[in-house]
């Protein structure tokens, strides 16, 4: 059986002898290598692999190689919840990197909080996740998935002339923990807290409404086992709405979401999506990709320079390392884990412990004068464990096949000119 | 009026792929009683031959159809004589295929991410994402082209059965396994046809899902539910009772999400199956269980 069934032990390269072994330390982390997540899931085990045999071949941390403990949780989160206390109760990891997905993450909170962990969060962006008032939970991606939309609203402000903005919008999405959180920030909605059903914030008028766009369509579709693509791009098209938002939970629902429009000959000025920067998207869409514009946390050409062991480590220095051990370009899904273990990596370094309580106390003190440097950029973050002062990056598919960074203007140089009204499916 | 067509078009289009998706399941039940969970994830590595064959070599999926349909059902001959012959004879034979077909589906899973990555796939030839237009209402071509391909392997299947000697085995050993062994039917060796015949479907099922639905290893989960609620709506062993279903639920499932929500389009096949299973356990074209 492919080793991903079974309870998967990646060893860092450099693991040799016994006795390095038995000093080694730990670090778990429990991914969806199989089920609905397992496209994200491989790829944050990529991402995760190659930072930790990068330490190890620079020679570990605080002295010692770092075994890299991941089990494949099936994209289940009882079986995620037991991977963890495993991980801590029987397989004594020191410390833990964070699981895929807000549906996923939201319950690994819980068990790592009671524990006394450090939760570094490389995808779980519900901000009901961070109300809760854990402490040691830190997410590295820009902000949470509620306030997403506010990219969106700044750039149609921003780099669209106001006689070419779209006036009316459908917006769709799955229903599905992340897509719901960014749909609430986008149509203005109350997000309760689960646990006691009180008000976590109140996010009206919403974005949409905000950027003057009337909403003409509102529909969510199934998290699992929808098939029904062309009728619902033939209803978007009908809805007649000048821009679409398709909040889709994964890679594969966008290229899915992006065919059906383009089979429908549906008509749009400006596709938004919530998923598809990764290479996949474009082979599944090909051409029809050009004009869709996707939020992300990371890009290829972002000149961010973080940090590695004691060394300086770029943005650069990543894709070269990742291209080298995989063979093809990495993209957000194996970006955002190496920038939650180059954050681990820091903390432990500058502390001199895995001592969890001590490395939450280093984290909660950083500063945006004084962060966390990953190839994501600065970390800093407030009391919930929200970064502190970093907007989404939107980028756009253009000229068949690439994905421009097109706002902010003003975070580094490269940004693209926006390609607006989108042109057709062709 | 054009959007009740339209609706109904996308619904027949969708219920093509269906048909031949679970027409595989449905034989393997009718003649082995095998209840193979491990179906969609064979339709999966049929995907994965299609989209190889189109990736590397530029083979249109239509044209990979019949290699996809061979390879997969020698595979079928090779699963069945290590999994499944040994055991044909045991009174709890359908049971027990229940759990080894969900090990072999996790097996198979395992070794197409092994072999393909867990990324997602999906060949585009042109016509994948493209449609005919007759005034306001479009046909995409892709559902056509595999609704089309899914009816003419599905008439070329009940032809075989109706007219062909070993058709005439399958179909005695489906209606009752123990008197077609008296009367010399080698049922074992039709076991071993229909299971292979069934796995085969499945391959074609794949070269056609290639191109209507994106896919990954893991995908199969998705639709094995989809695919139980045909064939048992359909009769269990009931090939047409799993194509009329098909087409039946796509088309009302279609109407639903149009109408009610496309989150509710999905939960009609498994409504269908809880009605079924309340009201006609048989299905609409199986046959009353006789109490003994």
């Amino acid at each position: 059986m492919h080793a991903k069934l079974l309870t998967a032990v990646v060893t860092a390269a450099a693991v040799a002898s016994p006795a390095i072994a038995q000093d080694a330390l730990r670090i778990g982390a429990s991914l969806p290598l199989t089920g609905n997540f397992s496209v994200s899931g491989e790829k944050h085990e990529q991402g995760y692999s190659l930072c930790v045999d990068l330490i190890n071949e620079s020679g570990g941390l605080l002295g010692r190689q770092v075994e890299l403990l991941v089990s494949d949780n099936r994209s289940d989160n009882a079986t995620a919840i037991s991977q963890y206390e495993r991980f801590i109760n029987v397989n004594g990891v020191e410390a833990v990197f964070g699981t895929f997905s807000s549906r996923l993450t939201f319950p690994v909170a819980s068990i790592l909080s009671r524990n006394g962990f450090v939760h570094p969060v490389p995808a779980g962006g519900a901000l009901r996740i961070y109300t809760q008032g854990y402490e040691g939970i830190y997410y590295l991606q820009p902000n949470a998935a509620e306030y997403v939309g506010s990219s969106l609203r700044d750039l149609i402000a921003d780099r669209v002339d106001e006689a070419e903005r779209p006036s009316s919008v459908a917006i769709v999405w799955a229903d599905d923990f992340f897509a719901n959180a960014v749909a609430a920030g986008l149509l203005g909605q109350q997000v309760m807290d689960p646990a006691d059903g009180s008000l976590v914030a109140d996010l009206a008028p919403g974005y949409l409404v905000e950027s003057g766009l009337e909403i003409v369509m509102e529909e969510r579709w199934p998290e699992e086992g929808f098939n029904d693509w062309l009728n619902l791009a033939n209803s978007i098209k009908n809805s007649g709405a000048e821009l679409i938002v398709g909040l889709t939970a994964s890679a594969e629902e966008a290229s899915q979401l992006t065919r059906a429009l383009q089979t429908v000959r549906a008509d749009p000025k400006m596709v938004y999506l919530s998923q598809g920067t990764q290479a996949e998207y474009f082979e599944g869409v090909g051409s029809a990709s050009n004009g869709v514009l996707v939020h992300t946390s990371w890009h290829p050409n972002a000149p961010f320079e973080g940090v590695l062991g004691d060394a300086p480590f770029t943005n650069a220095d990543f894709i070269a390392a990742f291209e080298e051990a995989n063979g093809f370009a990495p993209d957000e899904d194996s970006a955002i884990p190496f920038a939650v273990c180059q954050t681990m990596a820091q903390a432990i370094n500058a502390t001199g412990t895995t001592d969890n309580q001590v490395l939450d106390e280093w984290l909660s003190a950083r500063t945006l004068e004084d962060p966390v440097r990953t190839i994501l950029g600065r970390f800093a973050w407030d009391e919930t464990g929200l970064p502190i002062g970093k907007p989404f990056l939107m980028a756009q598919w253009q000229n068949d096949g690439e994905l421009n960074f097109v706002y902010p203007l003003d975070e580094f140089p490269g940004t693209a000119d926006l390609v607006h009204p989108k042109n057709g499916w062709e | 009026m054009e959007q009740i067509i339209q609706v109904a078009v996308l619904g027949i289009g969708l219920g093509g792929v269906f048909a031949l998706m679970g027409a595989g399941l449905s034989l393997v039940f009718g003649v082995m009683r095998i209840v193979n969970l491990a179906h969609p994830s064979l339709i999966i590595g049929g995907a994965y031959l299609a989209y190889w064959g189109f990736r590397i070599y530029g083979i249109d999926p239509l044209i990979m159809l019949p290699v996809c349909a061979l390879v997969l059902a020698a595979t079928g001959v090779l699963f069945y004589k290590v999994f499944f012959e040994r055991d044909a004879k045991s009174a709890t034979y359908s049971e027990m295929t229940v759990l080894l077909t969900f090990a072999i589906a996790m097996i198979v899973e395992g070794a197409l991410g092994a072999a393909f990555s867990n990324t997602q796939r999906v060949t585009s030839p042109s016509y994948a994402t493209d449609a005919f237009f007759i005034g306001n209402v479009f046909i995409p071509k892709g559902q056509l082209y595999a609704g089309i391909t899914s009816i003419v392997i599905i008439g070329l299947l009940a032809a075989f059965l109706k007219f062909s000697r070993l058709g005439y085995a399958i179909r005695a050993t489906t209606q009752n396994r123990e008197a077609a062994a008296l009367l010399g039917v080698n049922v074992n060796m039709v076991g071993l046809m229909s299971f292979a015949i069934g796995i085969g479907l499945a391959g074609a099922a794949g070269a056609l899902t290639s191109f209507v639905f994106s896919f990954f290893p893991a995908k199969h989960w998705e639709w094995v539910a989809v695919l139980m609620s045909l064939v048992v709506m359909g009769g269990m062993g009931s090939i047409l009772g799993t194509v009329v279903a098909a087409f039946s639920l796509s088309i009302v499932a279609a109407f639903v999400g149009t109408w009610i929500g496309s989150t509710w389009s999905t939960m009609t096949f498994f409504l269908a199956l809880f009605l079924v299973l309340l009201f006609r356990p048989q299905g609409l074209f199986g046959e009353k269980p006789e109490l003994v």
